[in-house]
């Protein structure tokens, strides 16, 4: 049993270049290394991705063909540096014929980079991917795509999907063949099924001055969503979001899980961001809770880096407050890092999934681990990083969206920002950065 | 005096944490075993303290804040005296000097957080997140103005200079300004007025509004323990007839107002109507009401548009200058948008103010409850109600928050201001149709813009006549440097609180020209 001793940047190191070993060559996927490139050229000039961000942000209120190219034109406008592919498609916008043709392979595009991060319009629709990524040996948590929750009619339609997606989840892995490592850890059995979901489109009560508000609304609906969990044998794993709703969560989801009915069940998570300057506190409170509730099943504990770091950083410099993130990414590297050691010297009274696409925070959580932990990546970003650590016999969880094109656009802005971002893990690599400067200690 | 820091916004608390929420509770609850706080006629040193007039808790009305006298026109024209005797003195006070009685008096404030932003959640009913925001912005005026009167003093415009002769112009204060305040922005309004008349070097006599005298008093025991001399600043409490009394005196140069359009209307008159044996035009800064509208494009992202519609329109009960009145919304989103309204305004947080999440509270008075109710009773004859709040069940003056639709276009609903909880919601077949609309209107205070196509924006921008346009956000508060805020058209005398140029109102500048050629040579 490890203690929360850092391991040996030897071995970090190693493993490292183990997992980069088992990526998948640009060469062999002549689509991914595009795709790559053309990120990598957008995240050059600032001006053109806010530009093409903008678009694929309003393409779900665009009304036709027509439109979409008025916004297109509207948006590229606005770039200084109009380079020769950005005239081209001005001149487009001239004429009804032109606005057409661009309207048209515009829209195209962006479905086609929406396809990349969203797996199908609906659960039962995810039934291929979900199966392929079994039998291939990776789990995943769905995660369902949805407008904002700012009406109880809109909480209720989430939490009816929820349900739903429950149901369909169940059904989907039912006859799936039996994948060992994926279904039992030391803690004892992992549901196939694994849903996660978010508290602020389970209420439109969240506010952040007042967090007992959205607590008590979300409370009834989140209750009947473990209920159903319990009652399939799925896993519920709770979201969290912005800093503004973490004190709402967070009491929300430990407030509920103490409830004696869920003290058998079901298994349920919930998730740590390295980024908070204080996310070591929350620790301290999870834990202490976990010591003294104990479940049938442990919590699971995701620890991510946290993908509102700019939301976080901007309201608090309007507002003239202290950020409740770290402000240079190699704090919430180091924090991550303290934090994983922690988690794993906390088992097992929890379960710990380490979420991240950083192969240095991912070496490390290796090196430091022994087993009995999961791996988390996002379905479109840190696909091949999740096929190299399944391949060298890890448990590898997919987290996957799932919702129609239309209403998932605002997390495909958030993915596409996280990854062009300057200081992103994916975005230097596609530079090429060298690998001892990505494994290097943060 | 060493120079000031570059201004910046004093920082909300972040009532996201848990313990910025309690320090607030035990400020209320510290509060309440003081009330109420007793507001004398403030005059120099002299304080005649009284009960003729009572402002009360609007969500609990038999709970007394703040008791003081009505001031008379004799005690009015006592102020003006005393302010008159005092300008000489403040005005050849160094602005540096000035300056930091005003950077004092907002510290002494800034210790002092708590307990004013609960003085404002009790005496008008402001929720917690708004009563805080009114402090801030208390603060941010007297340290915005300081800096500002330096810049007027060391550094004012550079004249053409030829050989032989020398042209300075320089700003010199006016006299004594009345600054006549209104209750929705207890302290940050009448704060701002005062510090930008004392910054300048003008004598100020305040009248704060009949319901918030004990935030007037706050306002100005702040100006003077920063060390504004007691002569230089009194305290006038009373009703409409205390303010006509004041403004009426010809010992008064400039009069500083925020309110209704009618007095607004009415203090022009009087500053017009001053003898010439009183030697002055008085110059009036008014800011009045509007009717502000909120225009919705088809392209708008409603996951933000309605939150910061419903924000705007409901908060504080809709009793912000700035608040919206109107939606404009373009028929493809129409129903999606009314749809979504209706459901938000369903499970609006209406309650007590202090609350801690309450987003509309009572209103102010019985008076404005009753006019509410009138103009809802109104649209819900002549128009569609698309959703409706019951009030609490509370003796406090409550208006349930209201979302009409279908009104004809003459009706006054659509036209008046209401300054409470009511949104009317129009269809326009476009934003042309929609700019029409907001140019027919006699008011331009603030207007909203949902829209994502760039060209949109440009174009609405340009046509727009409000004196504070919001683009895909909500259309209320504004912050001081960040959106100088002040209406144009009947909405005000296009004067921008906050901003760069305000303080020019309260100066008038005299320019030398003195003559440097002596026997052929530059002497000068």
């Amino acid at each position: 049993m490890p203690g929360d001793v850092p391991p040996p940047e030897s071995e970090v190191v190693a493993i490292g270049r183990e997992i980069a070993a088992a990526l998948p060559s640009p060469a062999r996927h002549p689509g991914k290394a595009i795709d790559a490139r053309a990120m990598d050229f957008t995240s050059r000039d600032a001006e053109l991705r806010a530009a093409l961000f903008r678009f694929v942000d309003v393409v779900p209120a665009c009304r036709s063909v027509d439109d979409l190219a008025a916004h297109l034109t509207g948006f590229l406008g606005e770039v200084d540096a109009q380079t020769p592919p950005i005239k081209a498609a001005m001149r487009m916008g001239d004429s009804r014929a032109g606005r057409a043709a661009l309207g048209t392979a515009a829209a195209a595009g962006v479905k086609h980079m929406a396809r990349r991060f969203i797996v199908a319009d609906s659960p039962a629709g995810a039934r291929g991917t979900l199966q392929r990524l079994w039998r291939d040996g990776t789990a995943a948590s769905v995660d369902l795509l949805g407008e904002a929750t700012i009406t109880s009619a809109e909480a209720d339609g989430y939490a009816a999907r929820c349900a739903e997606a429950l149901d369909a989840l169940t059904e989907i892995y039912r006859g799936s063949p039996p994948r060992p490592l994926l279904e039992r850890d030391g803690a004892g059995p992992l549901p196939r099924a694994n849903l996660s979901v978010k508290v602020s489109a389970l209420t439109p009560l969240l506010r952040p001055d007042a967090p007992a508000l959205g607590q008590e609304d979300a409370a009834p609906r989140l209750r009947a969503l473990l209920r159903t969990a319990r009652e399939l044998d799925a896993h519920l794993h709770v979201d969290m979001e912005s800093f503004d709703s973490r004190e709402a969560i967070t009491d929300l989801v430990l407030d509920l899980l103490a409830e004696d009915e869920f003290r058998d069940g079901p298994s349920a998570g919930m998730v740590l961001q390295a980024y908070l300057r204080d996310g070591g506190e929350l620790l301290d409170r999870v834990l202490a809770f976990s010591a003294e509730h104990e479940r049938a099943s442990p919590l699971t504990i995701r620890l991510v880096k946290g993908a509102y770091w700019d939301h976080e950083l901007v309201e608090a410099r309007q507002h003239g407050w202290e950020p409740p993130v770290w402000e240079h990414k190699a704090e919430s590297d180091r924090n991550f890092e303290a934090l994983t050691l922690r988690l794993l010297a906390a088992r097992p009274a929890v379960r710990v999934a380490i979420a991240s696409h950083n192969l240095r925070s991912v070496a490390h959580a290796i090196a430091a681990a022994d087993a009995d932990v999961e791996f988390q990546v996002l379905r479109g970003l840190g696909d091949d990083l999740g096929h190299a650590l399944a391949h060298l016999g890890h448990r590898v969880r997919v987290y996957c969206p799932v919702g129609d094109l239309v209403a998932g656009m605002a997390y495909l802005v958030r993915r596409l920002l996280e990854n062009t971002s300057n200081e992103s893990f994916l975005a230097e690599q596609a530079r090429g950065a060298a690998l001892d400067d990505l494994l290097a200690a943060p | 005096m060493t120079a000031l820091p570059a201004f910046r916004n004093e920082p909300l608390l972040e009532l996201r944490r848990a313990p910025e929420r309690a320090r607030l509770d035990d400020a209320l609850r510290a509060l309440d075993t003081r009330l109420p706080l007793r507001v004398p006629i403030w005059i120099g040193d002299e304080r005649r303290d009284g009960d003729a007039l009572r402002s009360t808790d609007p969500g609990t009305p038999d709970r007394v804040v703040a008791t003081a006298p009505i001031a008379t026109a004799d005690d009015a024209h006592a102020a003006v005296a005393a302010a008159q005797a005092a300008f000489p003195a403040w005005a050849a006070t160094p602005a540096a000097d000035r300056a930091a009685t005003l950077v004092r008096g907002a510290a002494w404030m800034r210790e002092r957080r708590a307990e004013l932003a609960a003085l404002c959640v009790r005496e008008c009913a402001k929720p917690w997140a708004e009563a805080d925001a009114d402090v801030a912005e208390a603060i941010d005026f007297l340290e915005y103005y300081a800096r500002g009167a330096l810049v007027l003093a060391d550094a004012p415009p550079g004249l053409v200079q030829v050989p032989g002769e020398r042209n300075t112009l320089r700003y010199a204060p006016r006299g004594v300004c009345a600054v006549i305040a209104p209750w929705n922005f207890p302290l940050a309004i009448p704060a701002g007025m005062t510090a930008a008349a004392l910054a300048t070097g003008n004598s100020v006599v305040l009248k704060p509004a009949e319901q918030a005298p004990g935030c007037g008093r706050m306002v100005v025991e702040a100006l003077r323990a920063g060390g504004v001399p007691p002569a230089a600043l009194a305290l006038l409490p009373g009703e409409g007839e205390t303010g006509a009394a004041l403004a009426a005196h010809p010992g008064v140069a400039t009069i500083a107002f925020t309110g209704s359009g009618a007095v607004g209307l009415e203090l022009l008159r009087t500053a017009a109507a001053k003898p010439p044996q009183a030697g002055v035009l008085t110059r009036v800064v008014a800011e009045m009401g509007g009717k502000n509208c909120v225009l919705v494009d088809a392209d708008a992202d409603l996951d933000d548009a309605v939150p910061a519609i419903v924000h705007s329109a409901f908060a504080y009960a809709g009793q912000k200058c700035s608040a919206a009145a109107r939606v404009l919304v373009h028929e493809a989103v129409a129903d999606a948008l009314l749809e979504r309204l209706a459901g938000a305004v369903a499970v609006l947080p209406v309650g007590q103010a202090e609350a801690h999440g309450t987003v509309t509270g009572p209103v102010v008075e019985e008076a404005a409850q009753a006019r509410v109710a009138r103009y809802a009773q109104l649209a819900s004859d002549t128009g569609t109600i698309a959703a409706r709040r019951d009030p609490p069940t509370s003796p406090g003056w409550f208006a349930g928050p209201t979302v009409a639709t279908d009104l004809p276009s003459e009706s006054p609903v659509l036209s008046e201001e209401i300054f409470g909880p009511l949104l009317a919601v129009e269809r326009v077949c476009d934003l042309d149709e929609a700019c029409d609309r907001v140019d027919a209107l006699p008011f331009a205070l603030t207007g909203g813009l949902f829209a994502r196509n760039p060209r949109t924006i440009a174009q609405v921008a340009s046509r727009s006549p409000v004196g504070n346009l919001y683009v895909n956000r909500g259309i209320t508060g504004a912050m001081v440097g960040r959106q100088p805020f002040g209406g144009n058209r009947l909405s005000g005398t296009g004067t921008k609180a906050g901003g760069p140029d305000y303080l020019l109102q309260f100066v008038e500048p005299r320019v030398m020209t003195e003559n440097t050629m002596r026997h052929g040579l530059v002497v000068g």
